[in-house]
């Protein structure tokens, strides 16, 4: 159970990767555009339609696809400057109350997103560019990312448990 | 509850969840939701999905990934490797001479690398042992490293710029511009520094090994050259007005893919932990930058900040008095957190305040950068004295002590664009918009 969650961090991290990458081809295709329309103009069409806004949308799913994996991974900050210096069992014990803590707003900031995936479709809201995107499906992927978020922080909290001694770590490098 | 109390329960309640280890990005959004909660009567779950889906899919906030990985796929390429032997041969001559490689290797990383401990690990990873082994004294090595590997936060494309100019609304193209005069300001302080200390004490440096003529000095920095125009290539377009940042940022990676592929030594498996480096950083960021734009909008129903802002406006304090204590309240609270969490907490909470007095919001981000310059060689958390440790191994306060002269220059140069706040915005004002 354990190795398949942990797998699916982990692809989530990578599909988060690959969106970066895509951004990345996505904006130099249209800044070859420009050029081409520069040097000969009507060859080739001057923009990709909403190039931005793909691009931002994206991002957001990167953002959220990799949470959970950046999580597992030890890469958000926390501040260890206080605890580092507790007796061993005291860190224990904070730990597994930062987790269930986090878990908390993290379920309720992922019900919310939820809510705002429900509201678009009801609506059938649509972004305001040249290509109209339905709006609920990128916040869809923000919410399952917080989603799995969630469920990264309770497998931590049952890591916890099981050792029976502090896990959690903080990245040394911003 | 009247206002001041407002304010200190939830800066208490802020520092007792991040002293307890609360993720940084949780932290805030928790403060936030408090302070919706039982200080405002907006709906505090709406109001944070809207906020956390807003501000996530910017096309400002796209160059974030974008420059870290650029970072990411030079950090693994040859580049550092070329950095101390195309530089050493220019360098030999000046007083104080290869302690200079640590000066210059920082600033010419820092314009490829957005990241402080990144510059200062990339670096000090060869120039460490290749000056120790010159016996060149050590708390010069490390002071000059710690110092100017700060400047991976000013000198553009920088993280930390970014972070700023996304939360508070402002142009990262000038932002970017306006750092680099600053930055060369502080080189030039940093390099300074350093002949100085040799012309004082000439026993302190080593004797020059063999002196090059300038054919070989072309031929060792060969390598270099490709980067030179990378760098020039990015930081041109900007401020040219060809690209915003965002586009200069993916032209960036192409270019720093092909570099690397070009110099040999880069393999599929770099390029994939360098794509995954970066996601993880900049989703870490992200997360961030959601929290606190949250905690912002969350100040903005409480109507706490405006009424901060009028407070300190009724004091008729002057700027520079203003200034003073801000500067000493950074350098604190650096103690303590990271560069990125002093930029957002100041964007939600002390912005008003600092528009109110009529600071520049553009000069202040440098301002503000420089001062978390400082907070980096600051201990007991100081991101680069780590990372020097761990190369080093050794103790954090000794790293300290050697940095300090360091942390006096960087002082210096704040006080510097006080006086005059030209040297931050001449190159931005040229530019036009």
């Amino acid at each position: 159970m354990g190795r398949i969650l942990q797998k699916t961090y982990d692809l989530c991290g990578a599909i988060a990767g690959g969106l970066i990458l895509c951004i990345c081809l996505l904006i130099s295709a249209q800044i070859i555009l420009n050029a081409f329309g520069r040097f000969s103009p009507g060859t080739l069409p001057s923009t990709i339609p909403s190039y931005a806004d793909f691009s931002g949308f994206m991002l957001a799913g990167a953002t959220f696809l990799a949470l959970a994996h950046t999580l597992r991974a030890g890469g958000h900050i926390r501040v260890n400057l206080v605890t580092g210096r507790l007796p061993e069992r005291a860190q224990f014990v904070l730990e597994g109350l930062v987790l269930l803590l986090a878990a908390a707003l993290i379920g309720y900031a992922a019900w919310f997103l939820g809510g705002l995936v429900v509201e678009s479709l009801h609506y059938g809201d649509v972004s305001n560019g040249i290509v109209p995107v339905a709006l609920w499906i990128p916040q869809s992927v923000a919410a399952f990312g917080l989603g799995l978020l969630l469920v990264a922080i309770l497998h931590t909290f049952v890591d916890l448990v099981q050792a029976g001694k502090p896990i959690l770590s903080t990245p040394d490098e911003v | 509850m009247s206002d001041p109390m407002i304010a200190l329960t939830l800066l208490a309640l802020l520092i007792g969840l991040l002293a307890t280890g609360v993720w940084v990005a949780v932290s805030l959004t928790i403060v936030g939701l408090a302070s919706l909660m039982f200080f405002s009567n907006a709906p505090s779950g709406l109001v944070l999905a809207s906020t956390f889906w807003g501000h996530s899919h910017s096309w400002p906030l796209t160059a974030l990934p974008l420059f870290i990985l650029m970072g990411e796929i030079l950090l693994r390429s040859r580049m550092s490797d070329d950095l101390f032997t195309g530089l050493a041969p220019w360098l030999s001559r000046a007083p104080g001479r290869l302690l200079h490689v640590n000066v210059f290797g920082c600033s010419i990383f820092a314009a490829v690398s957005g990241s402080s401990a990144a510059t200062a690990a990339t670096i000090g990873r060869m120039s460490i042992p290749e000056l120790t082994k010159r016996g060149y004294p050590e708390s010069l090595i490390i002071g000059t490293l710690a110092g100017s590997a700060t400047l991976g936060l000013l000198i553009p494309p920088s993280i930390i710029l970014i972070v700023y100019g996304v939360a508070t609304e402002q142009s990262i193209a000038r932002l970017f511009i306006a750092g680099i005069l600053p930055a060369l300001m502080l080189i030039t302080l940093f390099a300074g520094y350093v002949a100085v200390r040799a012309w004082l004490n000439p026993d302190l440096i080593p004797p020059m090994e063999q002196s090059y003529s300038l054919k070989q000095k072309l031929r060792a920095s060969r390598r270099l050259l490709p980067v030179a125009l990378l760098i020039a290539g990015v930081i041109g377009s900007i401020y040219g007005g060809l690209a915003s940042p965002t586009d200069a940022a993916a032209l960036g990676v192409v270019l720093a893919t092909i570099l690397a592929w070009g110099s040999g030594g880069f393999s599929w498996g770099k390029f994939g932990a360098a794509v995954m480096s970066a996601t993880r950083t900049s989703c870490m960021i992200a997360l961030i930058l959601l929290g606190a734009a949250f905690l912002s909008v969350s100040m903005g129903f409480t109507g706490l900040p405006r009424n901060l802002a009028a407070w300190i406006s009724d004091m008729n304090l002057s700027v520079s008095s203003l200034l003073v204590a801000l500067t000493i309240f950074f350098i604190v609270l650096g103690c303590f957190l990271d560069g990125i969490s002093v930029i957002v907490l100041t964007t939600s909470i002390i912005m008003p305040m600092v528009t109110a007095v009529g600071i520049d919001p553009l000069w202040f981000g440098i301002y503000l950068v420089i001062v978390v310059e400082m907070s980096q060689i600051t201990p007991p958390v100081g991101f680069n004295l780590f990372v020097i440790q761990g190369l080093t191994g050794i103790d954090i306060l000794r790293i300290a002590k050697a940095a300090f002269p360091f942390f006096l220059l960087l002082l210096l140069g704040v006080a510097m664009i006080c006086i005059f706040p030209q040297i931050v915005t001449v190159l931005p004002n040229m530019m036009g918009n």
